[in-house]
């Protein structure tokens, strides 16, 4: 029951920051192009805008299906980011691990590519068999680097448990073994693309196909998409900062941080994260192709995956 | 008729293949143009292209307005390569009429003309970087671009359809102090075209254009493609060079025409980078070599249109994107007998299938866009349509209709 | 004013439509969203798709072979929604008058909350257009 309570109370939070982080990459995006940009405040903006348009649903489209899917999306990815962020509070493993974490978020992709297909029109198909292959792509490498976490002695898949043993420690993950810094340097690279950024936002290119799935949507339920987009991206910075990179565990043993700012820590890094993982390759790349960022997955983050594994079983 | 069937019954067995609609609304598109495209995944099977979407009757208008109306009306068959319509079209009429404009004013035509094909290519370079995904390449092309847009406010008083030429010479002329203008904008647009030439080394964006939209050098004589897509090609084509025109005659040598053997989109694209470069010095040379003089005729526009006997004649020019032609007949009344207009776009718009067969999905915007469409040139054409088998001419029936009505 | 209307102000998502204008307004709508001018400080984003747009912007004197799309395009923005028509050619069809080929002017196919005179209009004027019409329909 407390834990439903618990998980309740933080998807404000959840709901407020994973807005307010697309605004800040907004904002920096435009400045790194040498304009002004939207107000930081925009997604807030966008969101009740869009919510209060007008529903339509196309007759193409499975209406139920159609109708219903946003609303998982949202909710499933506002979830996964509630977790970690509830464990980090609570400073316990009480509900899921990081496993959920992940599926959840695999979740919400899946989910909208399900709508984008149920909509009936070619583009929303095309996007989906393209966002199937980016997943193929990088779900694997992003799931071995979490999974090798396991590998290590003394260490679980309970989120909690690799935040306290950096505590413990005193130092950042990624910074004790080289394992864990290969299985960070696989995350960060998985990042991109779970987050659909240039260059890997190949399954809603909007010059090409588009929009992809997104191409039918439009008022509440383009709102909602556009919400669990951001959560997932937040979830993923998240994860990011607070498992390989605590921060406030660097300061233990010398101050005592209050939780308030600790978490603030976490949040900050976790921003830093996200610009560095979406916003930078957002301003300074081109889109690849479907194949190239197929190959590019499988040859650079797999094998570091692979590699971060068999040294945490060699023990370094 | 009996071969569709068969391949609309070949769709229908083969689930995998799926027949998208690119436009004539689509993003990637600054205007309407339709393909029909069959891909299998992501592999194009087959490319229908459509026009006629921005057929608005241009050549039929003209030919109920008199010369100097036409003027303006040639201007607005597009807004990027205007200058070159205007120059082609008073070229034809000054032809016809005998009138030789001054050596400053070519000299000048010249100018907007070189300055005209900075800014169009500047444009198409952001938009391939649009296309491909890389919104910063685009912000910066546009952003120098406006740089040249700047000189054309100042010159002759517009953004985009300049109005500079007029029958006889060109209206606006280049005082002192603009020269300086235009000298100290152009080492700006020149620092910026190198980095605009370093940031087309990227990785990611040579793995998007290399081997993209193949058009071999015979594919290209055969279709007659023109302008950078022909030499991308290889192909040595260049109307400044072989029929000059306005004060290119002068300034022939000054120039040389950029080829590139590549044939892919990234070819033609280095040849637009390339361009640029050649563009700038050329305005340096005509800033150095300007001649004085008049800018134009000591009568006014309109008795010189009223002059203008009956004749017939074709002009050419270059413009950003190929070889323009104009073909220009007169009544002797200061009207149009037949006006036709014979674009790049319609020429290289052909090349289009043999670029994307093969390719993938992916490829379609970028591809389009190296070639460089104008579509709003290319659609003064009847266009034939041959969905029912039959030859239909788009525009006819209405026009017999409207004719019966009234 | 309430926070819906307030968002819907700060918020206007445009969908570009050409039909059948001659490049120059539509370079200029580009244009208007390169840094110089750059809409998105407004909040404005260039969408792809008719179903996100809240503002129509329409360009050219509307040919017969577009007729049908503006009207679909038109159908499938989702309500409310602003109908901006930019440049000379939209709003009054002027230097194609008279031709066979031409529907327009716009005001005949769809209703039209603001024309932007000007052929073309400077970027300026665009967006001018595009605070007007928002604050005008939703304000
Ligand atoms: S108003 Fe002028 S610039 Fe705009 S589309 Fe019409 S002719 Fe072109």
């Amino acid at each position: 029951m407390n834990t439903i309570v618990a998980l309740l109370a933080t998807f404000p939070i959840v709901f407020f920051f994973s807005l307010l982080f697309e605004g800040i990459d907004r904002k920096i995006h435009a400045r790194m192009q040498k304009r002004i940009g939207p107000p930081i405040i925009q997604p807030f903006y966008d969101f009740i805008k869009l919510f209060n348009k007008e529903r339509i649903v196309p007759v193409t489209a499975a209406s139920g299906i159609f109708t219903a899917v946003p609303i998982i999306a949202a909710a499933v990815s506002i979830l996964g980011a509630a977790i970690p962020v509830v464990n980090l509070i609570t400073g316990t493993s009480i509900v899921g691990d990081l496993i959920l974490v992940l599926y959840l978020l695999a979740m919400s992709s899946v989910m909208v590519m399900i709508g984008g297909s149920s909509s009936g029109n070619p583009y929303g198909a095309i996007g989906f068999s393209r966002k199937m292959t980016m997943m193929i792509a990088y779900e694997i490498p992003m799931l071995i680097s979490i999974a090798s976490l396991s590998f290590n002695p003394c260490f679980s898949l309970a989120y909690y448990d690799v935040v306290a043993t950096q505590i413990r420690m005193k130092s950042l993950l990624a910074f004790t073994r080289l394992s864990m810094a290969v299985a960070a340097a696989t995350f960060l690279l998985c990042v991109p693309a779970a987050a659909d950024a240039v260059p890997f936002d190949i399954s809603e290119a909007k010059t090409e196909i588009i929009h992809g799935s997104l191409i039918e949507y439009g008022g509440p339920y383009l709102a909602l998409i556009k919400l669990a987009k951001a959560a997932s991206n937040f979830t993923l910075a998240f994860l990011a900062a607070t498992l390989f990179f605590y921060v406030p565990a660097l300061f233990e043993g010398y101050v005592s941080l209050g939780l308030g700012v600790a978490l603030c820590l976490c949040l900050v890094t976790s921003l830093i994260f996200m610009l560095l993982t979406t916003t930078v390759p957002r301003t300074i790349f081109a889109r690849l192709k479907i194949g190239q960022a197929f190959k590019f997955y499988w040859l650079i983050p797999l094998t570091l995956s692979m590699l971060s594994v068999a040294l945490s079983i060699v023990g370094l | 008729m009996t071969d569709k069937s068969d391949d609309a019954k070949e769709i229908k067995v083969d689930y995998t293949r799926l027949r998208i609609p690119f436009g004539p609304v689509h993003p990637a598109l600054k205007e309407p143009i339709s393909l029909r495209v069959t891909v299998r995944k992501e592999e194009i099977l087959d490319v229908d292209i459509r026009l006629g979407h921005v057929h608005r009757g241009i050549e039929a208008l003209a030919e109920n307005r008199n010369l100097v109306q036409t003027l303006y009306l040639v201007e607005r068959i597009c807004g990027i390569c205007c200058h070159s319509h205007t120059t082609c079209f008073t070229q034809a009429v000054e032809e016809i009429g005998g009138i030789k404009p001054s050596e400053r004013a070519l000299y000048l035509r010249t100018l907007i003309f070189e300055l005209e094909r900075i800014h169009s290519h500047l444009l198409i370079l952001g938009l391939v970087g649009y296309d491909i995904g890389f919104e910063t390449l685009f912000m910066f092309c546009w952003h120098v671009r406006e740089e040249v847009l700047d000189l054309f406010e100042e010159i002759t008083g517009n953004r985009v359809h300049h109005a500079m030429n007029t029958i006889g010479g060109v209206r606006w002329d280049l005082p002192p102090h603009l020269i300086e203008k235009v000298n100290v904008s152009l080492k700006k647009i020149e620092k910026s075209a190198k980095y605009i030439y370093d940031v087309f080394q990227d990785k990611t964006v040579e793995k998007r254009l290399c081997e993209v939209g193949v058009l071999s050098y015979n594919e290209a004589q055969e279709l007659c493609i023109v302008g950078p897509t022909a030499r991308g090609s290889g192909v040595s084509m260049d109307v400044r060079r072989d029929y000059p025109y306005a004060a290119y005659k002068e300034l022939k040598d000054r120039f040389s025409v950029v080829l590139k053997y590549g044939a892919d989109t990234y070819a033609r694209t280095e040849v637009r980078i390339s361009e640029l470069f050649e563009s700038i010095n050329l305005i340096r040379t005509i800033l150095d070599e300007l001649p004085n003089g008049s800018i134009s005729m000591e009568e006014s526009v309109l008795k010189l249109m009223r002059e203008i006997p009956e004749g017939e004649t074709v002009s050419m020019v270059e413009a950003p994107r190929g070889e323009l032609l104009h073909f220009v007949k007169t009544d002797g009344k200061e009207g149009l007998r037949r006006l036709k207009v014979r674009t790049p776009t319609l020429a290289n718009i052909l090349g289009l299938k043999p670029m994307l067969i093969g390719g993938e999905i992916a490829d379609i915007p970028v591809t389009l866009a190296s070639i460089d469409p104008c579509i709003g040139c290319a659609n003064r054409i009847t266009v034939v349509d041959e969905d029912q088998g039959e030859v239909r001419v788009i525009g006819l029936e209405d026009l017999r209709r409207r004719g019966r009505k009234r | 004013m309430s926070v819906t209307a307030r968002s819907r102000i700060k918020s206007p998502w445009l969908f570009h439509l050409n039909t059948g204008s001659c490049n120059g307004c539509d370079l200029e709508i580009v244009a208007a969203l390169t840094p110089r001018y750059d809409v998105e400080r407004l909040g404005c984003v260039l969408v792809g798709s008719p179903r996100h747009a809240d503002v129509l912007l329409v360009t050219g004197p509307v040919t017969r072979q577009m007729l049908p799309r503006v009207i679909r395009v038109y159908e499938q923005v989702p309500e409310p929604k602003v109908v901006v028509a930019i440049g000379s050619c939209a709003s009054s069809g002027s230097p194609f008058l008279g031709s066979q080929m031409i529907e327009g002017p716009l005001d005949k196919i769809i209703p039209v909350d603001v024309y932007v005179a000007g052929c073309p209009p400077r970027p300026e004027a665009i967006v001018m257009g595009i605070v007007t019409a928002v604050k005008r329909k939703f304000g």
